[in-house]
Formats: C-alpha cells, structure tokens, sequence
C-alpha cells in the first residue's frame, strides 16, 4: 500500500500451503471476563470468601463468643460475678471444678467476671464507635463533597485532633464530666472520629468524581439522597473495615484507662481492672491473676484485627486477575503447516485454551496463523475479544496465566522459537522485539527522569558507556521528533503530552533497534490529529530502518493508513487475509465487508439514513458457535454454516477467507446488497 | 423566529488552582472561554474537539454539575444559570445525559429496575411497584432490551447493553434535552453504529433534541445537524454540520477532517499529504493560554497578528461562526472556507 505501490506484490507468487501466512493477532480477552462467574453476585462472593479464609472463620467464631457473653452472659457464666465469698481460703483460689479459673481477692469467680468483662468491651465500643461514626462520617461526606476552603479548613482542624494523643484527649473529657468509663469513652470516640474523617472524606472526594454520581444528580436528586444512596454504599466496604481495626484500638485504650485506673470501677469486672489489680498481687499471689482476662484482652483485639484484614480481602477484587502472569509451557502440537519462507515472524496455526473450574478447557484462540516479512507492516484488526492482541503475546512467549498455548509453530528470525524458556525468550524480546503500548504515560514512572528511563535499555542490552547511553538517547528523542530533546531528557513524564508520551514510548521501543516492533493500539488513546502524526513517525521510522511492523487496531482506517497486509479476526479465528488495498477494494468476508460498512465515513447515504449496522454482540469464548461462528450475525448465513465450521481457503489472488460462501459473495453481488439470495 | 429549546451564551467556566490554606491560589484553568450556541427542540447540536478542550466541560455546565464564571444558560427562554431558579422550571426533569463511560456511569449496588426507576419515581412521582415496573420495562423495549435485563446489575452487562440501559434512564422521565457525552466512544464499532442509530431513531420517535459530544468529527457530523469545533475551550467554528464538513472555515477544523482515518489506502494517502502540512507542537496549558489564537503554533498559515491578537468570532459564509484572524486580516477569506487556501499555502511551502 502507500509507499510501496510499486514494489511486487511479495506474497502473490507464494506457493498456496502457506495461506495462512498473514493470519491473525487479537484482543486479550480479558481473564477476568473469561472466569468470572456471572451469577455469583458480590454479596455471596463476600461470604464465600469469608468462610474461606480460616482467620476469618476464627475472628467470626471468637466474637460469637463475645456476642453471646455480652448478650446473655448468664448462658456461659457459672456465678454471679459479684458475689463475694471472704472465707480466707476461697481467696485466690486456683482452678477447681467449681471455680474453673478460681477466684479473685474477695473469692469472687473469675472465670464468670472474664465473661461478663465482654459487656464492658462491648459498651466501650459502642460508646466511643456511636460518636466516632456519627462525627466523622458526615463531617467527612460534607467536607469531601463541599471542597474549597471550607473543606481545607475543616481538615486543618481535623489533623490537628488528629495529633493529639488519644488517651489525653479522653482524660480531657474526665476532667469535664466526671471520671467513668464511659465519659472515657466519649473523648476516645471524639478522637476516634478524626479518623473517620479522613476516610470518608477521602472516599467521597474520589466517588463525587465518579459519572454515575453525576449521572444521580442530572436525574434530579437532592444532594443528601444522592451521599446516602449513591456515596454511602460505596463507603461502606472501607467503613467497616475500618471500625473493625479501630474497634480493637478501643478496647484496647479502655483496659489502659481501667489499668490506670481512670476507666472502670474498682469493682468492674472490667478485662482492665482485673489486669491492674493482678499486677498489683503477682509478687505475692504469683502471674496466674493476670492470665485470664489478658488471654480475653489479646484475643479480641487480635481478632478485629484479623476480621478487618479478612473483609478487606473478601470485599476486595481478584487482583490476581489483572496482573500479567506469564505461562509455563506445556507440551505443544506442532504445526503441520510449513513456515513463511523469508518471513521475521512466521506463526503457524496457533491454538490457546484457558482452564475453566470444573469445564473443559476454553479455546480462545483458534488455528491462529500470520506472517510478516522484513520491512513489512502487518495489520491486525478485531473488535475487542477477537484474539488480537493474544495472538501476538502467545507468539512471543506471553501467553497469559493461566491460559496455554496448545498447538502451533513460531519461528523468529529463522529460528524455531515455539518452546524457548522464559530466559531465552527475554534476551530476544529485549534486544530483537520492540513493543509500543495504548497507554504510553502508563509505562513511564512517574517518578523517575524520562531521559533516564530511556537510557535504561541501552545499559541493559547495549555495551554503551553512561555517557554514550545519555548521547544515544538524545539521538532518539531527536529521531521521534520531540521537539528540544536535551532539555526533555531532564523531565518528569507528567510534563509530556499524550502525544509526546507516546513519541518518548516508540523512542523507548526502538532503543536497541529491534527488528520487529509490536504496536497494540498505539493511537487508540490519542487525540486524532496527533494520532496522524504518530503513524506518519511509524512509517517514517520504517522506511528509514527496515523494522517490520505489527499493529494491532480496532481501526480500519488506522490501518488503511500504514498496513501492507491485513488480518481481519472474528471470535478468535482469523476470517480473512490478504494485501491491505485487496481487503479494502474488495472484501470477500460478510464480517469484514459489514464491519467497513459499519464506519460513518462509509456512510454514503443522505440525512435521515442509518448506519449500517452488524446485528448482536460478539459471543463470548464458552458461547462460540459449532459452524461458522460469525453465523448469528451474518445476513447470508444459512444452515450450511450454521453446522458446519468454515475452512480458511486461499484464494488465486493470495487472499485468505474463512466463509462458505465467499464465492456467490464476491464481486457483483456484494454490490448491491441484500440481492444475494442464498 | 421561534424561541430555541437551549440557547448558551458567552459561556465561561474557570476552574480554580488547589492551593494550601493560607497561600495564594495558582491561576485558574481557564476550561471554557465565551462559548455561544442554540439547540432548537428536536434537533442534534454535536460538539466536538480534543481531549482537554473543554467538551465536557460545556456539558457540565448546562448540567449545572459545575460552576459557571461568567455567560447565561436558557431553556426555552427561561434562564436557568442558576441552580435555584431552575429547580422551580423542572430543569432536572427537561435535561437528561447520557455519560460517556459505560462501566462506570451506573451504579454496580442497583438492578436496572432501580437504575432506571429512581428518577420515574422522582419526576413522575410513580412509586417502586408494578406500575413502575411496567414502564421500566416499556423503556427496556424501546433502547432494544429483552425484559430479563429488569433484574440484572450492571456488572452483568457488556458495554453496549450498559449505554441502552443510560439511554433508557435518561428517557425515562421524557426530557426534552438529552446530553449525550462521548456516548458511543467506549463502544466496539458494530455496537457503536448500533447505538449511534438507537439515538437516531428515538429522536425520530420521541420529542426529544441532543447535544452530542464527542472526539471524532466523523460520528458527530452524522449524528448532527449542526456542530460546533472546539479548541482549548475556545469554539472556533460552529455551522451545519455537512457544510462545516466539505467547507471547513477554520485551519483547525481542517485539521481534524485530514486526521480522521479513512479506510480507504488510496484515499487515506491523499489525506496523509494535507495532515502533514500542520506544525508538530504541544498545544499550550488552559491555564497559561497566549494572548493571541490559541491555535497559532500549531496553524500552517498563521500570521504576525494570530500572536498578539484573540481572534473575533466572524459570520462564516455557511450561516455559522469561525474564530480566526483569516476572514478579516491577511488574505481576507471573509467567512469563506480555509480548504482552498491552506491547500494551495501548503503547496507554496513544501514545494509540492
Ligand atoms: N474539576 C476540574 N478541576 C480542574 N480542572 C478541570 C476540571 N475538569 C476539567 N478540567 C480541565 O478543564 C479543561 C477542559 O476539560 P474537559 O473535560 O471539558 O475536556 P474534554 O474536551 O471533555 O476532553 P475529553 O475529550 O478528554 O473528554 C482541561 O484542561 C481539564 O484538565
Ligand atoms: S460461512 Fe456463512 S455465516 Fe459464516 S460468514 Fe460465511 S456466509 Fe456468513
Ligand atoms: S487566527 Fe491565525 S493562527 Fe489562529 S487559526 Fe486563524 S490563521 Fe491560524
Ligand atoms: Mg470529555
């Protein structure tokens, strides 16, 4: 196509075998979107976890307990906790059959008064939490949603309470009313609220961001209904999260307060009091006095703890499902093709499952074959989960955990590279393969130089000294056209531009002058009039280096514009192949033939006319159809390709096409349609 | 001449810089600067430009989601720049929006029942229950969704079944102005042609006007009848969107039509040859905006005068506005359209 219309056509004279040479790259499908179970909604995915996770079951089991002695501790307790009993010898007594922890000082029973402590704790709680949520959520909510300078005012006088110690403010509020627990408790919760504060705020800050917040207050709800039904819901993961680990944080601070003895009654059975009065009696009554209720103290707290982490993990997402792990090999079936003569990159009939719990396996990629030739551009273009961007990773050793490459050949530079490890993989992919990304400002660290960042392959993979690395690096800057590249070497990448970004990511790309560079949507994330600019620099650096090129779109036009031979892909087949102006004269393939028609700038008819449209939605991997998986959508499907599944043909003009009827399709017919009858 | 339905005038929303408590703010990103335009009822105005040019922010602002600096804001006649006033116009039951990113704009707590049912029961005063039921699920029919999705949580939808059911919400209460911003971007092309016809359709069908944003000149000009170019906040061209289209009255405007990928590879290398013609440059920051056109160091055809001076909005020949020195300094275009122009200054330069 443009730039080499007058070179000869390089593949027409290729022995047909080697169809599929162009073949397909697609999409990642997402794994998540692959795994996810549909029916499974957050709720019952909370609790599953939950019970999962044996910290989670223990935390859960232990304030059961608590639950049940603070609710109705006469179920558990074997004594009134208050009945004394001075008889000399029922002092301190140890561990009997009646008394199963013994008793205390006044022959009171331990174990009873360790039970009924739960109430304390829990009263505790419920004080200090009552007035920590109570202020701090809507002070927060308010102030997150409200900003400006009210709202920094607001924090200023938050962080400063913050600062204070907690205890001192509870002595505070002592010295006010009166010293009792519960007064305590008061100034703690106040305390407490300056974290509540912050969370919320936090939260409400990002959410107001949110469009469907926007979206609540377009359809006319008032401003409080819209924090309590729309924010709040959303807060409420990380609120209770939080309140567990703070719970812990009371009970603790309220046992300092009774230990020091400003908290509980002298006669409480409070976990706190009890510590201090056995402190008080261990050289002469020996340590078992502090045992008990120190046990109970260290378990509760211990135990929101872990009740928080475990509800932090089981609301949170699989975050294991985003991350890019890559694959162990397995055995592969070979490819029966023969590979591209003369091609950099050859891959033959490539297949990759993922596992399903419980299921077959999932193919999500499917006889998957391309080539591309030296100084060449091959474009692969596919709606989103057609395989594109798969194909290409699962070539270059990427396949993504805990998907498989199953059957297929790769050869690199005329070397089988189908079963490398993963260390062999590297070293070609580093210095051979160059890759440009969709999101350029998401691959630069925002924290470090860019001309640092830049020289980092060339010490890496290249012989070159500091100071040859920074000079080769300039160059670079130069070669993509960043305008004043020695004093761009010196900024942070939040200074660049989209389009500057993405100039700094093909200059990164190209540091070791690869001899192929991948482009995944290079321009998708562009603005339109620099997304030119980036092609142009693209070919520009082809022509001026010979680097083949593969570049992955959902664009036709983006790829009308730079591609010498296309890969159209569909439900992770490739549908159709073949040079790029052949594809766009005349597409043979239903699919490929709507999808142009689909685009407005095809669109030839006047005002009041609708666009062309393919009906439906592409099928999900575990949905493909047995024949031609197109079928459901294509206009001219009949039961032929309902039942069985088309066979990708090689047609005399070097065209690829998986289509049962492309025959009766070319041509005339095409024209004028919905005049083909079948 | 009738009243139109949205009538904008020298809109103006300044955002101000984050300072500490007690330090002097940084100036203002200065978003959208003095924007006119009128939507009549049962039309499409589509606005389109950049990321960053202030697109959003215009919707914002009728939206009454942000705060306005300076302009006026009319709705059938009635002002309504300010929140309070409008709130006795019905203004949130009139203006509806259609938000650009699927996977966030609807909540993932509610079932569409709810998504779409909130704002019936809020306008049209129809309580959770049967009757509410039945006319989510008559709103279902109409954006093409089967009744199963009644019940469904947004989590349980692919991209294009979310935007049906935000169009669906945003019918629900029958506004007169539906907001559409970026609507389709987020969208496979067969499914954005999809829903680009569902918009068409319903216009058709109900009594209903859109203000259609979006980046790609291609999809706004068919979705439009008129359309407006913005640039750094700025609207530089604005007029019927087919004329805009084939006589482009502003260098940037031009610009944008020689961007737009054509799938076509002969068509697409003539377009390469006149996209080349404009300036490799970083556009400057809204915040620090020169004193002359914003679009000067990147214009091939700029001039002494595009440096010191803002630009004034002309009557271009298409029944439109431009903004650019060309139609009243320099080789006077007066109101004419730019392609002839920078194509022949083009050649001048390169020495095609
Ligand atoms: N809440 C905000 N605070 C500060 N600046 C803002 C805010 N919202 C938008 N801006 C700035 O205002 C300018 C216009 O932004 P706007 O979102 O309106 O652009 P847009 O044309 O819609 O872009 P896109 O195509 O990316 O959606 C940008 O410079 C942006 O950074
Ligand atoms: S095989 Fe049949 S269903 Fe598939 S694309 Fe061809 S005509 Fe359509
Ligand atoms: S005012 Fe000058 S710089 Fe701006 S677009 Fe017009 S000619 Fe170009
Ligand atoms: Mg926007």
């Amino acid at each position: 196509m443009t730039g080499n219309s007058n070179e000869p056509l390089e593949d027409a004279d290729l022995p047909a075998g080697t169809d599929e040479l162009l073949e397909d790259v697609g999409h990642i499908p997402t794994p998540s979107g692959l795994s996810a179970n549909k029916t499974d909604s957050p709720r019952r995915r909370f609790w599953r976890r939950m019970f999962k996770n044996p910290l989670g079951v223990f935390s859960m089991l232990w304030f059961l307990i608590l639950l049940v002695a603070w609710v109705w501790p006469e179920l558990l307790a074997t004594h009134d906790p208050f009945k004394q009993d001075l008889t000399f010898t029922r002092l301190y007594e140890g561990p009997s059959s009646d008394h199963w922890l013994g008793t205390d000082e006044r022959g009171r029973d331990f174990y009873s008064r360790v039970i009924h402590g739960a109430g304390f704790a829990f009263r505790s709680i419920l004080i200090a939490m009552t007035i920590a949520v109570g202020v701090g959520v809507p002070l927060g909510m308010f102030s997150g949603w409200r900003g400006g300078r009210l709202d920094r005012a607001i924090m200023w006088v938050n962080d400063v309470f913050f600062s204070l110690p907690i205890i001192l403010l509870a002595m505070a509020v002592i010295i006010i009313l009166s010293p009792s627990l519960d007064n305590a408790m008061i100034g703690v919760g106040i305390a407490m609220s300056t974290r509540f504060t912050r969370l919320t705020r936090a939260v409400t800050l990002q959410e107001k961001e949110e469009l469907y917040v926007d979206a609540a207050r377009i359809s006319g709800l008032s401003t409080p209904t819209v924090l309590a039904r729309y924010i709040a819901p959303n807060l409420l993961s990380s609120l209770i999260v939080q309140a567990a680990i703070i719970s812990g944080a009371i009970i603790l601070i309220g046992a300092t307060l009774s230990f020091l003895g400003i908290g509980a009654s002298l006669d409480d059975p409070d976990w706190g009091v009890m510590l201090n009065r056995g402190r008080n009696i261990f050289r002469t009554e020996g340590i078992w006095q502090i045992v008990p209720p120190g046990a109970a103290l260290i378990l509760t707290v211990l135990a929101f703890n872990l009740l928080g982490d475990a509800i932090r993990d089981a609301i949170g997402r699989d975050a294991s499902n985003n991350a890019l792990t890559i694959s162990k090999r397995v055995d592969i079936a070979p490819s029966d093709r023969p590979h591209r003569p003369g091609a950099l990159l050859s891959v033959r009939t490539i297949d990759v499952e993922f596992p399903s719990p419980g299921k077959e396996p999932v193919q999500i990629l499917n006889g998957v074959s391309l080539g591309v030739l030296p100084g060449k551009t091959l474009g692969i273009v596919g709606e989103s989960g057609s395989g594109k961007s798969m194909t290409v990773l699962s070539a270059l050793g990427l396949t993504p955990a805990p998907g498989r490459l199953t059957r297929g050949s790769v050869q690199f530079d005329e070397r089988d590279v189908t079963s490398l490890s993963e260390s062999e993989w590297q070293e070609i992919r580093g210095k051979d393969i160059g890759v440009i990304f969709q999101e350029p400002i998401a691959v630069l660290n925002p924290a470090i130089k860019v001309g640092k960042q830049l020289m980092e392959p060339l010490l890496l993979h290249t012989e070159l000294s500091k100071a040859e690395a920074r000079q080769r690096a300039v160059e670079l800057l130069a070669e993509v056209k960043v305008p004043d590249p020695e004093r761009r070497m010196d900024q942070y990448p939040h200074e660049f531009s989209g389009g500057m970004a993405q100039r700094v990511g093909i200059a990164m790309a190209l540091a070791c002058s690869p001899k192929l560079l991948i482009a995944d949507e290079p321009t998708t994330a562009l603005d339109v009039t620099v997304q030119g600019q980036i092609l142009d620099l693209l070919m520009d650096l082809q022509k001026e280096r010979g680097t083949s090129i593969i570049l992955i779109t959902h664009d036709l036009g983006v790829i009308a514009e730079v591609a010498d031979r296309v890969i159209v892909m569909y439900a992770g087949q490739v549908v159709e192949g073949g040079l790029a102006d052949d594809i766009f004269g005349r597409p043979r393939h239903p699919y490929t033939k709507a999808l142009l028609d689909t685009m407005p700038q095809n669109h030839h008819g006047g005002e009041g006319d609708d666009l062309a449209v393919i009906p439906g939605v592409v099928p999900a991997p575990t949905d493909w159809p047995v024949g031609c998986r197109f079928a459901p959508r294509c206009q001219y499907a009949t039961d032929r390709c309902r039942e069985e599944m088309p066979v990708l043909e090689v047609l005399s003009d070097g065209v690829i096409v998986r289509c049962h009827h492309h025959e009766e399709l070319s041509g005339e017919a095409y024209a004028g349609r919905g005049e083909v009858s079948l | 001449m009738t009243q139109p339905l949205l009538s904008v005038e020298h809109l103006a929303v300044h955002f101000a810089g984050r300072g500490r408590l007690f330090s002097p703010d940084p100036p203002p990103v200065k978003a959208v600067n003095d924007v006119s335009f009128t939507i009549d009822s049962q039309r499409t105005f589509g606005l389109v430009g950049e990321s960053g040019s202030g697109k959003s922010t215009v919707a914002r602002a009728i939206l009454q989601l942000v705060d306005i600096h300076d302009g006026s804001i009319h709705l059938d006649g009635d002002d309504v720049t300010r929140v309070a006033r409008s709130a006795e116009l019905g203004f949130r039951k009139r203006v509806q929006a259609v938000l650009q990113d699927p996977f966030s704009s609807l909540n993932q707590v509610h079932t569409t029942e709810t998504i779409i049912g909130d704002p019936i029961t809020r306008h049209l005063a129809i309580k959770a229950g049967d009757e509410r039921r039945e006319r989510v699920a008559d709103l279902l029919d109409l954006v093409g969704l089967g009744h199963e999705f009644l019940d469904r949580y947004p989590y349980e939808m692919s991209g294009g079944q979310r935007q049906r059911i935000s169009i669906a919400r945003a019918l629900a209460v029958e506004p007169d102005l539906v907001i559409a911003d970026e609507a389709t971007s987020a969208l496979d092309v067969s499914i954005q042609s999809q829903v680009i016809n569902l918009l068409r359709e319903i216009q058709r069908e109900r009594d209903v006007a859109f203000l259609f944003i979006a980046h790609d000149l291609e999809v706004v000009s068919h979705m439009s009848h008129d359309v407006g170019v913005m640039y750094l906040g700025y609207l530089v061209e604005r007029g019927p969107s087919d004329d805009v289209y084939a006589q482009p009255t502003h260098p940037y405007t031009e610009m944008l039509i020689a961007s737009i990928p054509f799938p076509e590879p002969g068509e697409q290398a003539k377009r390469r040859g006149l996209r080349q013609t404009f300036k490799v440059a970083e556009p400057p920051s809204p915040a620090n905006l020169p004193p002359g056109c914003p679009f000067e160091n990147r214009c091939p055809v700029a001039m002494d005068i595009c440096r010191e001076e803002m630009p004034a909005v002309t009557q271009a020949h298409h029944g439109g506005e431009a903004r650019c020195h060309l139609h009243t300094s320099g080789p006077e275009l007066g109101g004419g359209s730019v392609v002839e122009f920078i194509r022949s200054e083009a050649r001048g330069n390169v020495g095609v």
